[in-house]
């Protein structure tokens, strides 16, 4: 039955493809709604702008030199020595790795703190409004909190930030929204805050019965009791330390008014009682089971027990995001807790790939049958049966599409919003818009959320948005940890300058050139020569499999043409994409695939262990750590990788820059993260060795010429516009994007703006049918986008 | 700046008035190295020249090299004189400088160890301990070195709580350490700065030197100071000695080192007598570097991310490490910088190098990290020196500009000749100016004036 469904599905894409084409004849009829389906956007995701492009003022520079943070009046406790942690006054706290309570403190400081930069010897975190509320969340009680800080404090804990913690955590954690047999309960273990709450007009209002609070008993905080029994257990007897059940007082709501009463304990003001939700998914018997399980081979690693362990600390299931590194087995959590709650599961991606490799792991690591599992992206429509539950993959683009869809894939979207979700995965969180997750969660019911991320960063410190739409951060693995554990590959990472040759950088100078600065700098001979020569070398003498990393398409193009290696890129078609990555995989001659912005993300790549970037997106941190992650997936024998073993390293980054130009200053920036958690970058200076110079391309300055002759005209034929030679693909759309972001921003019209920029889009489908003109056509289309709509 | 290196570059009527004190001679014996000594020691009751020839007969034919270091060694201290032959290398003999070898004769053969001074009894109850010592030692040293060090921050000396006397002023600046400001301040000189990241052992020489010097500028004998300075590293540590039976100028010696922390002086009832301290013995310390005395535990952590912490409350090491990170955190027991580009830029315009911060971070590791290898993460010691590479990128070359020429037709022809003579370097013949490097100025400014005749 399933099959079938699939098959006329595909036939149903197939008949929207060809629809496409003919869409400005036609223009109604039923082929014409096909024509709206839900556009595969991937790497065209609007993601909100990033701020790489102004110079954001760091606040220690502001700081002046001379004007540091003198805490030297903290007072030491006599036995400092013995205790890892210093806490100042403005919520900065340094770890000393090498204390003997190092572990203990490294988990209890993660669940409370933001960590800032983590390597080798002294770690640092900020305590943060964020970080305590998502502390308090996980279960710890702010005078756990404070006592424990005090304890593992040198100094005398120092009045203020106790004060701090009390304010942040107040109100925090307190009150609970339950969902139990699909009744909402508001759940508190203080009485006297739900009476308080029942003082609002509103939230009474809401109320169901007026009995009494509903008392019931749940287990106690198993995570966060531990963590207090690690770091207390000094002779203390815990008060009650036996009784490992606490009682609950409840009452319960209209599930209509949830939404009211939430905001209502939002306001600011006399209520201000933010509520977790929790999901008491083993009470819940309305959703049907789902019947999965782990299967019996799968084994998860201690840190990805960890973190689960954190999301189902009491039994229930509470929402919010674990940030683990790429390769660190992301994926594998993400299915692990989906067979820990058995109901159905909602999982969103961002790109079609990315669909088909969720829906392989799960397949791989728990027993989910064929007819559980589910693919819906403009290709694959598969349908799932309804009352039962399962597991349906999708990207968020599918589920926020905000115009006219075909019939099929309607129906389908009418089903995942009508159905009550057990678990909604989410995946690569970190670039998804925060108006994109509203949305999403707006549309679809789910009792849990869990997001899923490598890299917490945004240039815009946006992230923090997140905290309130899913939930707070529930774990954050140490990257160092992991690679010390064999967990990682043990990546060398290296900045290779690159100078610029003599023609080049005059070019580069010219003021009219101002546009074209990152095709000359990218297209940098040296640059090449050190690329050719990296690739050879890893190729040929290593045998390794290499990601050549490109941002700017022209130089993709020219690079992945001269040494005659396959690339991908936006407009590539999956099947391209999917043929491309298989010979890659498994053919033994295919070593090397040049890649633009589309494989930053969750394109599963295990065999590579080489990258090279040869231009990248501006000062972004976080697409270096993305990419990065890429090849972090360990790979060889867990013995050779720990410190000692036969190799030091077996995977390498390459960053290729240009000296003298801006990316010199954009790969400080982008480093930061990396380096933050550890890393460090070497910088290599004489690449290629001189007496290889000339076996390379480019290696006669006529070729030289040709080349810059190239760079110049290419920009100006393919571009139309001085701005684009700048960028050929990606940047020149975000930058478009960023704008209207601003706009947004300003206005507040948000969502408005966003769909009318989604439907002034050309259809890729179409673009892939024809074979894409890309630049011109897209960016005459953006420019008319008015227009446009109004035809 | 060391022991050796003073002795050496002496005049050899200075250093062999030094060598009529047995204590000179048994440090500079002392710091030789090891086959240097031997051959001392084989030579000491010899009167009669040796042939070089048998000499490098002593030497197994592969450590030909240690043995020519030595002699080397041995010549440039004037211990070895050459005798009879000419100059010629062949034929030379050598036999030891008899002043020296008197004196050196003296101390081994006979029981001249250092006077002993009974304490007055009015001091004995109050007899420092070593640790005492130490500490004080340490804490003049320290509080001259701070001096120096705030001299050099905006704000000049208002941090310094005990300001050198006069005269260790004056010796700084002598040194070359301190300069006078453009507002007429007392501020601390490129040479200073890298005097702070030197380590102690030559640092005091610098001081020491510059102090005997001064001596001999007033007229005094300034070798009696260098030995007597010699002399006070043989004294045991933590025993008093008496002033009494020193002489006028080793008494002012003792009062004005008393301030740098080389010796205490205790004085009570009327009665002194002064300990030598650790500083002291330190100066005729032999040379190997193991020997030398490591004033502190280290106590810096650089990590990978340019990071530095320090677990110092003295104020010097604050002071020091300001000058090339950039001081974020301060805490009771710790400060938090960061190596940038623009602290490490200061250090360099402040003519510190980069290998000078690296020797730095290096020697004063905390005890976490030396088993590191390298203790300074390889890519903060990269960076720095390429940041160091980067400012010496440009170099400045003289070039001299040439212009008003007459015609145009002038102008070609000097433009020409500069090309011929590879001397060109730009030109604009509408304004008719060239320039050309200055190392060929004379040959064009020949041609200009042949051209002219004509």
């Amino acid at each position: 039955m399933s099959s079938k469904r699939k098959a006329a599905g595909e036939a149903g894409a197939a008949a929207g493809a060809s629809a496409k084409g003919k869409k400005a004849k036609k223009g109604t009829g039923k082929a014409a709604e096909e024509v709206t389906d839900p556009v595969e956007l991937d790497e065209e995701m609007p993601s909100e702008p990033e701020d790489d492009y102004l110079d954001e003022e760091e606040p220690l520079e502001e700081q002046g030199t001379f004007n540091d943070r003198d805490f030297s009046k903290l007072e030491l406790k006599p036995d400092h020595v013995n205790r890892p942690l210093w806490i100042c006054t403005d919520g900065r706290i340094f770890l000393e790795t090498y204390s003997p309570i190092y572990k203990q403190a490294y988990d209890f400081l993660i669940a409370i703190a933001e960590p800032v930069c983590r390597p080798e010897c002294v770690h640092e975190y900020n305590l943060t409004p964020h970080s305590l509320y998502a502390a308090v969340s996980v279960g710890l009680e702010t005078e756990t909190i404070i006592s424990v800080l005090e304890r593992l404090s040198k100094t005398r804990l120092p009045e203020e930030i106790a004060r701090f913690i009390r304010d942040s955590t107040l109100n925090y954690g307190k009150v609970k929204l339950v969902l139990q047999r699909n009744r909402f309960f508001v759940e508190s273990s203080s009485p006297s805050i739900l009476r308080k709450l029942l003082q609002d007009d509103v939230i009474s209002r809401a109320r169901l019965s007026r009995d009494d609070f509903t008392i019931s008993r749940a287990p106690e905080e198993a995570a966060a009791r531990e963590m207090e029994k690690d770091l207390l257990a000094e002779g203390e007897p815990e008060p009650g330390a036996e009784a490992l059940e606490k009682d609950l007082h409840s009452f319960e709501i209209d599930p209509e008014q949830v939404e009211h009463v939430k905001q209502r304990c939002l306001q600011p003001g006399d209520l201000c009682y933010p509520m977790l939700e929790e999901y008491d998914f083993r009470n819940d018997t309305v959703n049907p089971d789902l019947n999965i399980e782990l299967k019996p081979m799968t084994q998860i690693r201690p840190y990805q027990e960890k973190s689960l362990s954190k999301m189902f600390g009491n039994g229930r299931a509470r929402s919010g995001i674990i940030v683990l590194p790429c390769g660190a087995g992301k994926s594998l959590v993400g299915v692990s807790a989906s067979c820990r709650v058995k109901k159905s599961i909602l999982c969103l991606c961002t790109s079609s790939v990315s669909v088909d490799q969720w829906a392989y792991q799960f397949k791989l690591w728990s027993t989910v049958k064929d007819e559980q599992i589910t693919r819906f992206t403009s290709e694959n429509k598969e349908r799932f049966r309804p009352n039962q539950a399962s597991v349906c993959v999708t990207t968020y683009n599918m589920v926020a599409f905000g115009g006219r869809r075909s019939e099929e894939s309607e129906e389908i979207i009418n089903q995942i919003k009508s159905r009550e979700w057990g678990l909604l995965l989410m995946d690569e969180v970190h670039v998804v818009p925060a108006q994109m997750f509203r949305k999403v969660i707006g549309i679809t019911k789910s009792h849990c959320k869990l997001g899923l991320t490598a890299t917490l960063v945004r240039e815009d410190e946006r992230i923090s948005d997140l905290n309130f739409l899913i939930g707070p951060k529930l774990y954050e693995a140490n990257w160092l940890d992991l690679v010390k554990a064999g967990h990682l590959a043990n990546v060398q990472c290296a900045e290779v300058w690159c100078p610029m040759t003599r023609e080049f950088y005059r070019e580069y100078l010219k003021k009219e050139n101002a546009g074209k600065q990152q095709a000359l700098y990218v297209m940098n001979p040296n640059k090449f020569q050190a690329c050719e020569f990296l690739i050879r070398y890893h190729e040929q003498q290593r045998g390794d499999k290499i990601i050549v990393f490109s941002d700017n398409i022209f130089a993709l193009r020219e690079y992945a043409h001269a040494l005659r290696k396959p690339f991908i890129y936006g407009p590539t078609s999956h099947t391209e994409r999917s043929r491309v990555l298989y010979a890659f995989k498994h053919d033994p001659n295919v070593n090397c695939v040049f890649l633009s912005k589309v494989g930053d993300n969750s394109i599963d790549i295990p065999e590579a262990n080489v990258i090279i970037q040869i231009s990248s997106h501006a000062g972004s941190r976080r697409q270096e750590a993305q990419r990065l992650g890429r090849i972090l997936r360990p790979k060889g024998r867990a013995q050779d990788r720990v410190a000692g073993g036969a190799e030091e390293f077996n995977a390498f980054f390459y960053s290729l820059v240009s000296k003298d130009t801006v990316e010199m200053y954009y790969s400080t920036k982008r480093q930061q993260f990396l380096i933050d958690q550890g890393y460090s970058f070497k910088v290599i200076t004489e690449l290629p060795p001189p007496d290889m110079a000339s076996e390379l391309s480019y290696s006669t300055q006529q070729e030289q010429l040709d080349l810059l002759g190239r760079v110049l005209q290419a920009d100006t034929a393919e571009a139309g516009e001085e701005r684009l030679g700048e960028d050929l693909d990606d940047i020149e759309r975000y930058r478009a994007r960023r704008s209207v972001g601003n706009m947004r921003a300003l206005s507040g019209a948000d969502g408005m703006v966003y769909m009318e920029y989604s439907t002034g889009q050309p259809r890729p489908m179409g673009g892939r049918g024809r074979g894409r003109i890309p630049q011109a056509s897209r960016h005459r289309i953006f420019r008319n986008r008015y227009g446009a709509s109004r035809r | 700046m060391d022991f050796i290196r003073y002795l050496s570059e002496l005049p050899p009527v200075k250093l062999d008035r030094l060598y009529e004190s047995h204590f000179t001679c048994q440090a500079v014996l002392r710091s030789l190295p090891p086959i240097a000594k031997q051959y001392v020691l084989r030579l000491l009751f010899i009167e009669q020249p040796i042939a070089g020839e048998t000499m490098r007969g002593w030497a197994k034919p592969e450590a030909l090299g240690k043995h020519n270091a030595a002699m080397e060694r041995l010549d440039q201290l004037r211990v070895l004189l050459e005798t009879g032959g000419k100059s010629g290398k062949k034929d030379a003999s050598y036999r030891l400088n008899p002043v020296f070898q008197q004196q050196l004769q003296r101390a081994l053969s006979g029981a001249i160890g250092p006077p002993k001074d009974p304490l007055p009894p009015a001091l004995a109850s109050h007899k420092p301990s070593p640790a005492d010592l130490n500490a004080y030692a340490l804490k003049q040293w320290e509080s001259l070195l701070l001096f120096l060090a705030n001299a050099g921050a905006p704000g000049g000396e208002r941090r310094g709580d005990q300001e050198p006397s006069k005269m260790i002023k004056g010796l700084l600046r002598r040194a070359g350490l301190m300069g006078t400001s453009d507002e007429g301040g007392v501020r601390i000189s490129d040479e200073g700065f890298r005097f702070l990241l030197m380590d102690l052992y030559k640092q005091l020489w610098v001081v020491v030197r510059e102090y005997v010097a001064e001596i001999e500028d007033q007229g005094l004998d300034g070798a009696q100071v260098t030995c007597f300075l010699m002399e006070l590293g043989f004294y045991p540590l933590g025993e008093p000695h008496g002033v009494n039976r020193l002489s006028s100028l080793q008494k002012r010696v003792v009062e004005d080192l008393a301030s740098v922390g080389l010796v205490y002086i205790q004085k009570a009832g009327g009665q002194s007598c002064f300990y030598p301290t650790r500083l002291a013995s330190n100066l005729s310390a032999s040379l190997s570097e193991s020997s030398t005395w490591q004033p502190a535990e280290g106590f810096i952590i650089v990590e990978t991310n340019f990071r530095t912490y320090g677990y110092t409350t003295s104020p010097l090491q604050i002071a020091i490490l300001r000058l090339f990170t950039r001081i974020e955190y301060v805490l009771p027991n710790l400060v938090v910088g960061t190596i940038t580009r623009e602290s490490v830029n200061t250090a360099f315009s402040n003519g510190i190098t980069a290998d000078q911060i690296v020797a730095y971070l290096q020697q004063h590791a905390a005890p976490q990290i030396r088993q590191r290898v390298p203790v300074v993460p390889e890519t903060v010691a990269d960076q720095v020196r390429l940041w160091e590479r980067d400012r010496n990128r440009v170099q400045q070359s003289r070039a001299v500009l040439y212009e008003e020429f007459p015609s145009q037709e002038r102008f070609a022809a000097v433009v020409d000749y500069a090309r011929q003579v590879g001397a060109l370097l730009w030109q604009n013949p509408i304004e008719r100016r060239f320039v050309a490097s200055d190392g060929r100025h004379d040959d064009i400014r020949a041609f200009i004036r042949n051209q002219s005749r004509t």
